[in-house]
C-alpha cells in the first residue's frame, strides 16, 4: 500500500514527511483560531476555521447543488481550452504564418481583463452555460497553449534528423517523436490549467449567473454572510486540488518512463537493482 | 551487376556561412565499397566527416557529386542506408523492444513479426532480460548496443556508423569494437565507420581512408592486411602496428591548417 502510494503521489511514505506538513498546518489554524477568539473579531470580518467548516456541513444542502454547477463549468471549460489549445498548438509549432499572425493576438488578447469581455459573451450567447465555459476556457487556454507549444518545439535536431534517415512521414514524426517527447511539458501545462479553470469558472459566475459557488460567494459578501463565503471557497479549494491530483495521476499513468510503472513486478526496485543487473550484463558481453 | 555495394564520386559539398561566401566542407572525395566490406573513415573532428554520412544518408543535397547504391542513385533519398549516429537517440518513452523495431514499425511492418525476430536477437546483443526496460535503466555500452540493434533491425545492406562508441569508457569501447566486427560479419552488412581513433580503425577495417581537415578530402588509403577473423589480441602484432603507423603518418602529413583569419 505504501509503495502503491509512493507510486501515485511520488513522495515519500516515511511518516515524518506526512506528519510535518500536517503539524504545519494544524498550527496556522489553530493561530487563526486563537486570534479570531482573542481579538473577538466578529464573523462577517473574520470567521474562525471551526465555523467554516462547520457551515460546510450545516449548509450543504444549499451549497452542493451550486457546487454542481461549478463543477461543470470547470470540467466543461477545462476541456475546451485542452482541446483549443493542443489544436492552437500544433497550428503554432508547424505554421509559420500562423505562428507570426495569430500568435501575437493571442498575447495582446491575454492582456484584456476576461471580466470585461463576459458582458460580450453573454450578449453573444445569452444567459446560460456558454459565456461561462468560453470563460473559463479563456483563463485557462493561455499557459496551456505555451507549454505544449514549448513541449513541441523542444525537440532536439538529432532525433529530427535521425527520423529523417528513417524516411518517417510527416505523421509519424509527430505522433511517434514530437508528441511523447512533449508529454512532459503538456502535462505541466495541464496542472496548471487545472486551477486556471477553477479561477474561471468562479470569476465568470460574478457576471450573468444565477447559480454557482461564484455566484453564491457574491449573494452571501453582499449580505456579510462571510463565514459562508470562506465555506465556498474551502469546498472550491478541495474541488481544485482533487483535479489537480487526478491529471498528476493521468500524468504517472500516460508516463511510465518517467515515473515508473504502476505494476512493478520484476522492475521493483528500480534504481538499485536495475544499475547492478546492468553492470554485470555488461561484464558477461565484455567476456564473450 | 558490379561488385560495387556503394559508390561515392566526386562529391562536394558546400555550406552557408552567415554574410560570407559558402565554405567548402567537402571537396572531391571518391571512394566505394564492395558488399560486407568495413571500412573505416578517419580524421580530425569538425572535418566534415558527418556532413559526408547525412549526404550518403540522402539527408543533405551535396553541391555535385552521386551517391549510388547497387548502382541506384540516392542523393537526396533517405531511407536506402541506415545511419547511426554519435548518440544512442534511443527514445526515452519506449521501452528497449519498442526502440528497437521502430524502423519495421515505421515502414508499416506487421508488429507481432518485428518483434518476434528481435526477440531472438536479443541475446546476441547482450540485451537479454531488458527488453521490457526503458533506456534510462541501461548503461551506456547496453543503450549502443540496443541502437546498433535497431540499425540492424532496418535490414539495410549498407550500414553508416558515426563513431557509435566515443563517448564510452576505453575498456568498454575495446570489448565493444570486438563485438561490433562479430555483428558484422554474422550479419552480412557493409559498414563505414567514422572513428577518431586509429586503432579503431585498423582493427575493425578492410580499409581506412584517413580525411584531411576541413574541408574533408581523402588524404590517403590504408589497406589493412590483417586475418578477417581478427581478435582483438591482433593489436599487438608488429603487422597491426605496422598498419597504425601508416594511418598516423598520413595523419601527420595533413596537420591541421592553420587558422586564415
Amino acid at each position: 500500500m505504501s509503495r502503491l502510494r509512493r507510486k501515485l503521489f511520488g513522495g515519500s511514505s516515511r511518516a515524518t514527511d506526512i506528519a510535518a506538513p500536517m503539524l504545519l498546518m494544524a498550527l496556522i489554524l489553530a493561530g487563526w483560531e486563537l486570534v479570531v477568539h482573542v481579538f473577538a473579531i466578529p464573523a462577517y470580518v473574520l470567521p474562525p476555521p471551526t465555523e467554516i467548516v462547520a457551515k460546510i456541513f450545516e449548509d450543504w444542502r444549499i451549497i452542493f447543488p451550486h457546487l454542481q454547477v461549478t463543477l461543470f463549468e470547470i470540467v466543461a471549460g477545462y476541456a475546451l481550452a485542452a482541446v483549443v489549445g493542443f489544436l492552437l498548438s500544433i497550428a503554432i509549432v508547424y505554421s509559420r504564418a500562423f505562428r507570426r499572425g495569430v500568435l501575437p493576438l493571442i498575447v495582446a488578447a491575454q492582456t484584456i481583463p476576461v471580466i470585461a469581455i463576459a458582458p460580450i459573451l453573454v450578449i453573444w450567447f445569452g444567459y446560460n452555460y456558454v459565456p461561462r465555459i468560453i470563460i473559463t476556457a479563456l483563463v485557462a487556454f493561455f499557459p496551456l497553449t505555451i507549454s505544449i507549444v514549448t513541449g513541441l518545439q523542444a525537440l532536439e535536431a538529432e532525433f529530427i534528423n535521425f527520423f529523417r534517415s528513417l524516411n518517417a512521414t510527416g505523421f509519424q514524426m509527430f505522433l511517434k517523436l514530437r508528441l511523447p517527447a512533449a508529454l512532459p511539458n503538456i502535462f505541466a501545462g495541464l496542472k496548471v490549467a487545472t486551477t486556471l479553470a477553477v479561477v474561471g469558472a468562479t470569476i465568470s459566475e460574478w457576471v450573468g449567473a444565477s447559480a454557482g459557488l461564484g455566484y453564491l460567494m457574491a449573494q452571501d459578501s453582499a449580505q456579510l454572510n462571510t463565514t459562508r463565503v470562506f465555506s465556498s471557497l474551502v469546498v472550491l479549494g478541495l474541488c481544485g486540488m482533487a483535479f489537480f491530483a487526478s491529471v498528476g495521476l493521468v500524468e504517472r499513468l500516460c508516463m511510465p518512463w518517467v515515473h515508473g510503472r504502476l505494476d512493478l513486478s520484476w522492475f521493483g526496485q528500480r534504481s538499485s537493482a536495475k544499475s547492478s543487473s546492468a553492470d554485470t550484463n555488461e561484464a558477461s558481453t565484455r567476456t564473450n | 551487376m558490379t561488385n560495387v555495394r556503394l559508390a561515392v564520386s566526386n562529391l562536394r559539398v558546400t555550406y552557408p556561412l552567415e554574410n560570407r561566401p559558402r565554405v567548402n566542407a567537402i571537396e572531391h572525395v571518391d571512394f566505394s565499397l564492395r558488399p560486407n566490406e568495413f571500412v573505416s573513415i578517419i580524421g580530425p573532428s569538425g572535418c566534415g566527416k558527418s556532413t559526408l554520412f547525412n549526404v550518403i544518408a540522402g539527408l543533405l543535397a551535396p553541391d555535385s557529386g552521386a551517391v549510388h547504391l547497387d548502382g541506384r542513385d540516392i542523393v537526396g533519398r533517405p531511407g536506402n542506408v541506415a545511419y547511426m549516429m554519435q548518440r544512442d537517440l534511443l527514445l526515452p518513452w519506449r521501452s528497449i523492444l519498442e526502440n528497437v523495431i521502430l524502423g519495421p514499425e515505421l515502414a508499416g511492418k506487421p508488429q507481432a513479426q518485428s518483434r518476434a525476430t528481435a526477440q531472438t536477437l536479443l541475446r546476441r546483443f547482450g540485451l537479454e532480460g531488458f527488453e521490457n526496460a526503458y533506456p534510462s535503466a541501461l548503461s551506456g555500452g547496453m543503450r549502443q548496443r540496443a541502437a546498433l540493434m535497431r540499425t540492424i533491425l532496418l535490414e539495410r545492406s549498407v550500414i553508416l556508423l558515426d563513431e557509435p562508441f566515443g563517448a564510452l569508457d576505453a575498456l568498454t569501447r575495446a570489448s565493444m569494437s570486438e563485438w561490433l566486427l562479430g555483428i558484422q560479419r554474422e550479419f552480412q552488412r557493409t559498414m563505414i565507420l567514422i572513428t577518431h581513433d586509429p586503432d579503431d580503425a585498423v582493427f575493425l577495417s578492410e580499409r581506412v581512408y584517413v580525411s584531411s581537415p576541413r574541408p574533408m578530402r581523402i588524404a590517403g588509403v590504408v589497406d589493412v592486411n590483417l586475418p578477417r577473423d581478427r581478435r582483438r589480441d591482433v593489436t599487438l602484432t608488429p603487422e597491426f602496428a605496422a598498419h597504425k603507423k601508416q594511418v598516423l603518418s598520413h595523419l601527420q602529413s595533413n596537420p591541421e591548417p592553420r587558422r586564415a583569419a
